[in-house]
């Protein structure tokens, strides 16, 4: 019989949380800067 | 004066489609993190951290093609001089930078329940934390110096140094002794891995291209317009 894999969920919830808040908060400041630049014109 | 509305037509229009391909980058973002984690089976030895990978990797892959297109891109300016290519190479700069920062968060996270530590000093982990950090310089640099054509000559030649790091670090797990995996997918033979954990890497590497394109086309539309307002603000 296989052996259980190890219980380490808690990294990759850690890893997608960091990775989600790194792209998100990225897109969002592309987002911010274009209202920013255009509402200049 | 700002400039017209006519003449930031094009850069608002590629502002407003680099937003609109990243958003549909991060919703098939999404689509990886149900298919990594209800569809693809846990690999046996390493659990559930394993699924780690499939965001690490292609944030890696995103980076290293990021910062190899700057130093392509530094390398065509400094032989044609023409702005596009140093306003790319900017723009995919800074994508790189933001992909960087997922490979090293996402790396240290996985390797602690696997290795038993959050980092070690080995050659691919330090050539890729020297690299993220050249390109942060990179963009210190481009904020620091105000001429056009002295920032985009400087940072062509730093951003032609930043790419030659790209095949050490992809070589470097043959090169020296080291704890991080040997490539899996991107090697002469074909990718050692089960089909179902092969499809998602493959699906989410098409993710996070995507993301690259819509971040580097939002950020060059980005500093299009910036550059058209600042010459209309100059011509006043």
């Amino acid at each position: 019989m296989l052996p259980e894999p190890p219980r380490n969920g808690e990294y990759l919830v850690a890893a997608y949380v960091v990775a989600t808040l790194i792209l998100v908060g990225y897109w969002m400041r592309l987002w911010q800067k274009a209202r920013r630049v255009f509402a200049a014109d | 004066m700002n400039a017209s509305n006519a003449a930031l037509e094009p850069a608002r229009r590629l502002v407003r489609r680099g937003l609109t391909l990243s958003l549909l980058g991060l919703v098939g973002l999404a689509g990886v993190y149900v298919l990594a984690l209800g569809f693809t089976p846990i690999e046996a030895r390493q659990g559930l951290a394993q699924k780690i990978f499939y965001l690490h990797v292609p944030a890696a892959w995103s980076a290293l093609l990021a910062f190899s297109l700057v130093g392509l891109a530094s390398i065509l300016y400094l032989w044609l001089r023409d702005p596009r290519l140093d306003r790319f190479a900017a723009a995919s700069a800074n994508a790189g930078v933001a992909f960087s920062a997922v490979m090293l968060t996402t790396g240290p996270i996985w390797a602690k329940p696997i290795w038993g530590t959050w980092w070690t000093w080995d050659a691919r982990l330090t050539l890729t934390l020297f690299l993220f950090l050249l390109f942060v310089g990179y963009l210190a640099l481009r904020a620091a110096v105000h001429d056009p054509s002295e920032r985009a000559r400087f940072s062509a030649v730093v951003g032609i140094l930043g790419m030659l790091l790209v095949p050490f670090i992809h070589l470097s797990v043959y090169l020296f002794r080291t704890l991080h995996p040997q490539p899996i997918v991107l090697k002469p033979s074909a990718p050692s891995l089960p089909p179902e954990m092969l499809r998602t890497l493959l699906i989410s590497f098409t993710v996070f291209t995507v993301l690259y394109l819509g971040f580097v086309m939002t950020r060059y539309g980005l500093m299009l317009a910036e550059e058209l307002q600042e010459e209309a603000r100059d011509a006043a």
